[in-house]
């Protein structure tokens, strides 16, 4: 229950301040999916059944803030957090460079497999420019998500202990 | 054959998701739209936080302007002050509200311009996607925005109505990737498809090298694919290549209206002679 109320909150209020801050203050590419990173701790730290229940809210704000075809990023989101599962189970070593490899391959992953499908769809908005603006989007919601695990997953040991 | 299956579920059940996300996106499930009340309420639970943008934002700036701007000064300087402030905060305030008023003045006289029912709309957030563009306004189905309505602005086009829910409407920019329109050049009638390429920036498509198209000619949506009403402003050419191997001309629109500064909008409230299922491109 202490993990979907925490994951909950975060990726809610992540995703709210984050629809506020684009509003003409900050550019997209400097805000941190937060609703992205609730799904990867998830996937890595919240085990069994209760993990994917955490997931289901994240997946479902994904959804809604992002302007996709419908229920497409909530089926992403929920292969996302199973292929999570897969690394956190076969991969995962508690360390802050696995940590930021980890992340970092997951939003470079999802990034590209849209990249790909639009493509194949025949839209091609995609400029050098865009991506190095989706590169540091990526490099600083990985650097905002290392620490932001390390602190929850400790405080969750805490409890536990 | 079993042991594989219990090893391995996690990693099939990511594939087969990751199937039906990419089966959703190319062909849209009938059976999806029995869903859609849930992500309905799923968008009701952001609407007040889109609805409250206005709101903190004016709080954030008065609480700034009253109190932390004052602090370190001495009394009199802190009593001028505070009377300076008050005066520019009128002034600004006033300022604010002619500016507001110039622009709905704006709106109705061009609204009165487009000879067909419309309805204002305040834009109250931005779609968090790096990949998708658009732009959501406080005004829904109750004031009969459906989906595929065309929105517009005094200074030209904005999108199209992706979804439309109860006070709350999305809207798909013109930059989109998904956007597309038949558009013509004003000054020589060429006629080519409008496609979104993301930034503030269009390409026209299928212009043929023979075609007069130059930089700076304004770009105007036809209205005969009927999507979009006939002679609203796309934007200007910005740069026309014409590659020798290729058959087309590669020509750059960019947009009239900043859609990080747009703040209100017209939805035409006609329905596009094109049906537009909602929700899909």
């Amino acid at each position: 229950m202490r993990h979907f109320l925490a994951l909950l909150s975060l990726s809610y209020l992540g995703a709210a301040f984050c629809v506020w801050w684009l509003s003409g203050y900050v550019p997209w590419f400097l805000l941190p999916d937060f609703p992205f990173l609730a799904i990867v701790f998830a996937g890595l730290f919240v085990p069994g059944i209760s993990g994917f229940l955490c997931v289901l809210p994240p997946a479902v704000f994904r959804e809604i803030t992002a302007s996709a075809p419908s229920w497409s990023m909530f089926l992403g989101s929920l292969a996302l957090y199973f292929a999570t599962r897969e690394v956190g189970r076969r991969l995962f070593l508690r360390t802050e460079p696995h940590l930021l490899s980890v992340v970092v391959s997951l939003l470079l992953a999802e990034s590209l497999s849209i990249v790909l499908l639009l493509h194949l769809a025949g839209v091609r908005p995609f400029t050098l420019l865009w991506g190095a603006q989706e590169a540091v989007r990526i490099a600083w919601t990985s650097l905002v998500g290392v620490p932001l695990f390390l602190d929850l997953a400790s405080r969750w040991r805490r409890v536990q202990e | 054959m079993g042991s594989f299956f219990r090893k391995w579920w996690r990693l099939l059940a990511a594939v087969a998701l990751l199937f039906a996300a990419i089966q959703v996106y190319v062909r849209p499930s009938p059976a999806l739209e029995r869903a859609e009340p849930v992500r309905a309420a799923g968008t009701a639970l952001f609407r007040p936080f889109y609805l409250a943008v206005d709101f903190l934002h004016q709080g954030v700036s008065g609480i700034w302007t009253h109190y932390i701007a004052l602090v370190g000064v001495t009394r009199e300087n802190e009593r001028l002050r505070r009377e300076v402030a008050a005066l520019q905060e009128k002034l600004h305030e006033n300022r604010d509200a002619q500016l507001e008023n110039r622009r709905l003045k704006e709106l109705l006289r061009y609204s009165e311009s487009l000879e067909r029912r419309t309805v204002g709309a305040r834009v109250v957030g931005h779609a968090i996607s790096p990949w998708f563009q658009a732009i959501f306004v406080g005004t829904g189905s109750e004031a009969g925005v459906m989906a595929g309505m065309s929105v517009v602005t005094p200074h030209g086009a904005v999108g199209r109505v992706h979804q439309a829910r109860a006070g709350l409407s999305e809207i798909l920019l013109v930059t989109d990737g998904r956007f597309a329109a038949d558009v013509m050049v004003e000054r020589s009638r060429v006629r080519a498809i409008a496609e979104g390429i993301g930034g503030n920036f269009c390409r026209l498509k299928y212009v043929s090298p023979v075609h007069d198209v130059a930089v700076g000619d304004r770009i105007v949506f036809s209205g005969f694919d009927g999507s979009m009403p006939k002679g609203v402003l796309l934007g200007t050419v910005v740069s026309v290549d014409r590659p020798k191997e290729s058959l087309f001309q590669k020509v750059k629109v960019q947009c009239a209206v900043n859609f990080q500064d747009v703040e209100d909008v017209l939805v035409v409230l006609s329905r596009p002679s094109i049906p537009f299922r909602e929700g899909r491109e």
